[in-house]
C-alpha cells in the first residue's frame, strides 16, 4: 500500500467510559441515550458531505474510544460514508480502542469490518502510573489485549504510551518499553505526558498538587525512549511515533505531516483541503442540533498563506525522520531555507542535532527540541 | 511683606504630603471643586503615581486669618530626592519656615529626619503636624516623643490634622500665619531673585518660578540672568494660583512667576539670580550650583527600527529637562543609540520610564558609568564616559576618576556597618560626627563610580531604610581602571563592556555572568557567558542547551492551534537582541544594572 495521492478521513467519537485527567480531546463520559442521539447526527453530517471532489484511501476511528460503539455502529457509519464519499473500496481503516473493551467478540468485529490498524491505549506497564492517569485498566488486561489483538490477525497493532509522569524514574519507563517489547506490536505511539489548560492535571498544577518533571529530565525520557524503542527494532518515523517497518507506518496519519487532504466528521474533528482549514462545533449539545436542524456543524474556518503554509510544512517537516524536504519548500514557496539561516543550521550540525542530505532531518536529540528549532530559523521567502 | 508667608511642606514618603497641600489649596478656594483633583501640584503622571515630585511647583493662596487680615501664602513644593538636590535646595532658599508632617500612626522616619536636617541648614522655622489622627492605628502620644526625641522639636507645639479627612486644616492655616516669619528684604534695593526652577510652555517658552529677595519685579523691565550674563525684557510677571494670574509686578518677599522670552530650558541656569540690567545688584545669591551631568548611559531602542521616534522623544524630554544631555552613539549588538548624561540615578531612571511611559518606547540601558580623565603614554589627556571608547591597557599612562563626599545621617547603631560599607565602596577619609543624642552624621570621600552601582540600595539596607545620603562633588583622584568585556556565546556584547576598579572587576563580571546566565533563555546549544578584561577570561558561566521542547500530539486537530503557538513566539521573538545566534531578551540588560539586597 502506498500513501497514494489520496485523501483520508477521521471519523470522531468523543465518548469515554470515563474521561482522564490529562485529556483534552473533544470527550464526553458515555451515555447511552446521548451515544445514540451521537450516532444519528454523525451520519446525518456524512450525509451532508459529498461534494467534495476527494477519493479516500484511509478511514480513522479516532476518539474518545471509538471502542466504545457497537459494530452496528461502526457499520452504518462507515456505509454512511461510502455513500456520500468516494472511498476507495481497499481503503486503510484504523480504529482506537481501550484495553477493557477488547475481547474476543469485539475483535472479531473489528476484523470483519476491516481494520488495519488497531491501536490500544495501554499508556502504562506500571501500576501505579495507570491509577495515576486514570486509566479503568491493570497492567495484565493491557498485556492481555495486545496479545489477543495481534493473535486475531490485524496487519498492525499499535500501543500508546505515556511518558514523563511526574517523578517517574526512567527505570520505570525502560521497564515499561521491555514489556511492550516482549509483546511485540508493530507499531508504538509513545507520548510525553501534557498538562493542557481545562483539564484536571492542569487545575492541580496551578494549586501546586502537580509537579511535571523538571526539563533536562523530560529531555532524558526522551532520549530513552528513542533509545530503547530503536534497540527493540522500531524507528521512529516521527517525533511520537515508531514502527517494525514501513508498512507498519500509520498510513492515515502521515497524511496530516504532509499536507495531504483529510476530511474530519464528528464532534471537534478538523479537515483541511488545499489551502483551506476547517472544523467543527465542539460543543456535543450544539453539535447534534444543528445537524437536527439540516445545517453542517461548521465552528470555523481559515484559509492559509503561503507564508503560513510553509511555516506549517517546516513545523511538520522537521517532526519526521525522513526529514524536510528543501527542494520541496523551494519550489512550493520559494523558500531557501538553507541560504537563509546557514549558520544556524550548520550549528545544529555541529552540534549533532540535525543532519542535511537534500532533506533537513533532526536527530533524536533534534526531535527533542523540534519547536525550538523551528522557531530559530527564518522563514521569509525572497 | 508681613502679610506674606513663604512655606514647603516636608515629610517622608506616604505621610501625606500631596494630600495636605491639597487642603490647603482647598480650604483657600484657590480651586473650584469640580476643577478638583488629587495631588493637584504633581503635574505629570509619574509624579502622582510614584508619590514624587520631580520638577518644583508653586501655588499662590490668599487666605483670610482669625485676626480678619487677608495673608498671601506661598505653598512651594519641592522634588525629595538627592538627584535633584539642586531644586530642593533652591526651593528651601525660597522658604522662610516649613510644615515637617509626620504620620500618626508611622511616626518619625529616615526622610523626615533628613528632610528636618536640610530644612535646619537653611534656617527655616520648623511647625510639626501630626497628620492621620483619626487613624485607627494613631499613636499619638508614641508619634509625639518622637518628635521630641528624634527630631528635638516640642511636640506640645504640633498640630493635630487629618489631610485626608479635613479635620484640623484651620490650625495649620493659623499656624501658618502665626507662627512662621515674614520675609525680609529691601523693596528700595536693586532687584535680585532666584530663579529656582522653570518649567516649559509649548507656546510662551520657559516659564521661571522666582522668589524676590530684594527689590521688585515689573511687566517690560529689562532683566538680567547673573550667571548666564544674558538680558532679557519681561513679558509677563505674576503669581502661580494653579494657573499663571499676572500682575504685572512681584513685590520683594514674594513667589511667582517670570516669562521673559526665553526659548529654550537650555537658556537658562536653575539658581541663577535674577537683577535689573540698570541697575544690577553686587552680589548674586550665594550657593550657586550648575546642574552637570555626572552619570552617563547609552539608550538604545529595542527594536533598532524605533531609533527615530527615540531621537523625537529625547528632543521632547529635554524641552522641560536642562540637565539631560545626549549624543549619538552606535553599538555593534544594539545598532544605534543615544549616550546620556544625567545628575544621578533616579534622573536617570525617570527619564527611562518618562520614555517607556510618555512616548511608548522600549529600551535597552548601559550600564552607568562615571566621566574619566585618562592620560595617555604619549602624554594626550582624553575624556572617557563611555566604555567603548576605553583606550587599549597599553596606551593608558594614568586614569583619574571623580570623587564625591558622602554625607550620611543615620541613627547610632547603625554606625559600624555604615563605616563597613563605606570602606567596601573604597571610602577614603571616613569619619563620624553626632549631631545629636543617637545622631551620627558620617562623611566619607569615595568615587562616584561606587554610589553608582549599588550604593544607595546597600546603604538602605543595612540601615534599614533610616539612612539619609547626599554628596557634594570633590575632585578627580588616580584609580586603576580596567574595562570588563562580556562574551555571550564568543562574541564580545559592547553595551555590556563596563569600566570597573581592578579589584572589584572580577566580582563585577561575576555578578554579570550570574545574571545573564539566569535571564537569557536555554537555547538549543550550549551558552558560555564570560567576563573577560583584554582576552582573559576572569569570570565564566554556562547556560546549558535545553533538552526538551517539542510537542508530544500533532495530527489534524492539532495543526492550526500549534502554528498559531508558533507565530505567536516567533513574534516574541523580535522583543529579543540577537546577538550573533544568541537571543537576548530585554529583562536581562535589565537584571545586570540591579545589584540582589545582601542579606
Amino acid at each position: 500500500m502506498s500513501s497514494g495521492g489520496g485523501a483520508g478521513l477521521y471519523l470522531h467519537v468523543p465518548f469515554c467510559s470515563a474521561v482522564c485527567p490529562y485529556c483534552d480531546f473533544a470527550v464526553v463520559p458515555t451515555d447511552a441515550s446521548r451515544s445514540v442521539r451521537y450516532v444519528q447526527a454523525l451520519l446525518a453530517e456524512l450525509a451532508l458531505l459529498g461534494e467534495e471532489e476527494l477519493s479516500f484511501d484511509t478511514i480513522y476511528f479516532g476518539g474518545g474510544t471509538p471502542s466504545a460503539l457497537s459494530r452496528a455502529d461502526l457499520e452504518s457509519i462507515l456505509a454512511a460514508a461510502r455513500r456520500s464519499l468516494a472511498v476507495e473500496d481497499d481503503a486503510w481503516l484504523a480504529l482506537e480502542a481501550n484495553p477493557e473493551d477488547v475481547d474476543a467478540a469485539a475483535l472479531e468485529g473489528w476484523r470483519g469490518l476491516g481494520v488495519n490498524m488497531l491501536s490500544l491505549g495501554v499508556q502504562s506497564f506500571q501500576e501505579e502510573e495507570l491509577r495515576f492517569l486514570g486509566r479503568r485498566h491493570s497492567v495484565a488486561e493491557g498485556e492481555r489485549a495486545v496479545r489477543e489483538a495481534l493473535t486475531a490477525g490485524f496487519d498492525i497493532v499499535s500501543v500508546d504510551l505515556i511518558f514523563g509522569l511526574p517523578g517517574q524514574e526512567p527505570e520505570n519507563l525502560r521497564d515499561s518499553i521491555r514489556r511492550l517489547a516482549e509483546l511485540d506490536p508493530q507499531h508504538v505511539s509513545c507520548y510525553q505526558l501534557t498538562v493542557h489548560e481545562g483539564t484536571p492535571f492542569h487545575r492541580r498544577r496551578q494549586q501546586g498538587r502537580l509537579l511535571e518533571l523538571g526539563e533536562s529530565r523530560q529531555g532524558e525520557l526522551f532520549e530513552l525512549v528513542h533509545s530503547e524503542l530503536e534497540a527493540a527494532g522500531y524507528s521512529a518515523y516521527e517525533v511520537s511515533n515508531f514502527a517494525k517497518t514501513e508498512d507498519a507506518r500509520s498510513l492515515h496519519n502521515q497524511k496530516y505531516w504532509d499536507h495531504s487532504s483529510y476530511l474530519g466528521a464528528g464532534l471537534a474533528a478538523h479537515s483541511f483541503s488545499g489551502r483551506r482549514r476547517w472544523w467543527n462545533e465542539p460543543d456535543l449539545e450544539r453539535y447534534c442540533s444543528r445537524l437536527e436542524r439540516g445545517e453542517r456543524p461548521l465552528a470555523g474556518s481559515e484559509e492559509l498563506d503561503s507564508s503560513e503554509l510553509a511555516l506549517e510544512a517546516v513545523m511538520l517537516g522537521l517532526r519526521r525522520s525522513r526529514g524536510l524536504d528543501l527542494e520541496r519548500l523551494r519550489a512550493d514557496y520559494g523558500l531557501n531555507l538553507l541560504e537563509r539561516n546557514a549558520a544556524i543550521i550548520e550549528g545544529y550540525v555541529e552540534d549533532g542535532l540535525a543532519v542535511v542530505d537534500g532533506c533537513l532531518r533532526l536527530t533524536p536529540r533534534g526531535l527533542a527540541v523540534a519547536d525550538a528549532v523551528v522557531r530559530s530559523l527564518d522563514l521569509d521567502s525572497a | 511683606m508681613e502679610h506674606v508667608r513663604n512655606f514647603c511642606i516636608i515629610a517622608h514618603i506616604d505621610h501625606g504630603k500631596s494630600t495636605l497641600a491639597d487642603r490647603l489649596i482647598q480650604a483657600c478656594g484657590a480651586v473650584d471643586d469640580r476643577k478638583f483633583r488629587d495631588q493637584i501640584l504633581d503635574s505629570m503622571d509619574i509624579e502622582r503615581e510614584r508619590g514624587i515630585t520631580i520638577k518644583s511647583n508653586t501655588v499662590t493662596l490668599e487666605y483670610t486669618a482669625a485676626d480678619g487680615e487677608v495673608y498671601q501664602l506661598n505653598l512651594i513644593d519641592t522634588p525629595g530626592h538627592v538627584d535633584f538636590s539642586h531644586e530642593v535646595r533652591r526651593s528651601l532658599m525660597s522658604c522662610e519656615g516649613a510644615l515637617l508632617l509626620v504620620d500618626a500612626s508611622q511616626g518619625v522616619e529616615a526622610q523626615t529626619v533628613a528632610n528636618l536636617y536640610l530644612a535646619m541648614e537653611y534656617e527655616l522655622e520648623l511647625v510639626p503636624v501630626i497628620n492621620k489622627i483619626d487613624l485607627p492605628a494613631a499613636d499619638i502620644d508614641r508619634v509625639s516623643e518622637e518628635i521630641d526625641a528624634d527630631l528635638g522639636l516640642d511636640p506640645f507645639e504640633a498640630i493635630q490634622c487629618s489631610a485626608k479627612n479635613n479635620i484640623g486644616i484651620d490650625g495649620v492655616l493659623e499656624a501658618i500665619v502665626e507662627r512662621l516669619p515674614s520675609p525680609g528684604g529691601d523693596p528700595e534695593a536693586p532687584l535680585k531673585a532666584l530663579v529656582f526652577d522653570a518649567q516649559y510652555d509649548k507656546y510662551r517658552g520657559v516659564v521661571m518660578l522666582v522668589r524676590v529677595e530684594d527689590g521688585v519685579i515689573r511687566k517690560g523691565q529689562s532683566i538680567r540672568l547673573m550667571y548666564t550674563e544674558a538680558d532679557h525684557v519681561v513679558e509677563e510677571v505674576g503669581y502661580l494660583k494653579l494657573e499663571k494670574v499676572a500682575t504685572g509686578t512681584l513685590e520683594t518677599g514674594s513667589v511667582g512667576y517670570v516669562i521673559a522670552g526665553i526659548k529654550t530650558i537650555q537658556d537658562i541656569n536653575i539658581g541663577d539670580t535674577m537683577t535689573e540690567t540698570e541697575r544690577p545688584a553686587k552680589e548674586p545669591i550665594p550657593g550657586y550650583r550648575e546642574a552637570k551631568p555626572v552619570v552617563y548611559s547609552s539608550i538604545y531602542p529595542m527594536s533598532s527600527e524605533d531609533y527615530g521616534d527615540l531621537t523625537k522623544a529625547l528632543d521632547k524630554l529635554k524641552l522641560n529637562d536642562a540637565a539631560l544631555t545626549f549624543t549619538k552613539v552606535s553599538s555593534a549588538a544594539l545598532g544605534f543609540g543615544f549616550r546620556c548624561g544625567f545628575l544621578g540615578l533616579l534622573h536617570l531612571d525617570i527619564v527611562q520610564e518618562r520614555l517607556e511611559r510618555e512616548f511608548g518606547m522600549s529600551l535597552l540601558l548601559s550600564a552607568p558609568t562615571v566621566q574619566y580623565d585618562v592620560t595617555l603614554t604619549n602624554g594626550e589627556e582624553v575624556v572617557v564616559d563611555n566604555p567603548s571608547f576605553f583606550p587599549d591597557a597599553g596606551d593608558v599612562e594614568r586614569v583619574e576618576e571623580p570623587y564625591i563626599k558622602a554625607s550620611i545621617m543615620i541613627p547610632e547603631k547603625f554606625l559600624g556597618a555604615v563605616m563597613e560599607l563605606c570602606r567596601e565602596q573604597r571610602g577614603e577619609k571616613t569619619q563620624f560626627d553626632y549631631l545629636a543624642v543617637g545622631r551620627v552624621e558620617v562623611t566619607s570621600e569615595m568615587p562616584l563610580a561606587e554610589v553608582l552601582f549599588d550604593f544607595y540600595d546597600r546603604l538602605k539596607t543595612v540601615t534599614r531604610g533610616y539612612g539619609s545620603f547626599d554628596y557634594d562633588a570633590l575632585d578627580y583622584r588616580a584609580t586603576d581602571i580596567v574595562k570588563v568585556d562580556i562574551m555571550v556565546n564568543k562574541e564580545r556584547v559592547d553595551a555590556l563592556s563596563q569600566l570597573v576598579h581592578r579589584e572589584k572587576a572580577r566580582s563585577r563580571a561575576m555578578h554579570y555572568c550570574d545574571k545573564l546566565s539566569s535571564t537569557i533563555p536555554k537555547h538549543q546549544f550550549k551558552i558560555p557567558i564570560q567576563g573577560t578584561i583584554g582576552g582573559t577570561i576572569i569570570a565564566r558561566k554556562t547556560i546549558n542547551a535545553f533538552r526538551k521542547d517539542v510537542t508530544a500530539k500533532c495530527y489534524g486537530g492539532d495543526i492550526t492551534r500549534k502554528r498559531k503557538l508558533l507565530e505567536k513566539q516567533k513574534k516574541g521573538k523580535q522583543k529579543m537582541k540577537m546577538v550573533g545566534s544568541v537571543e537576548i531578551p530585554q529583562e536581562a540588560f535589565i537584571a545586570v544594572l540591579k545589584t540582589e539586597k545582601e542579606k
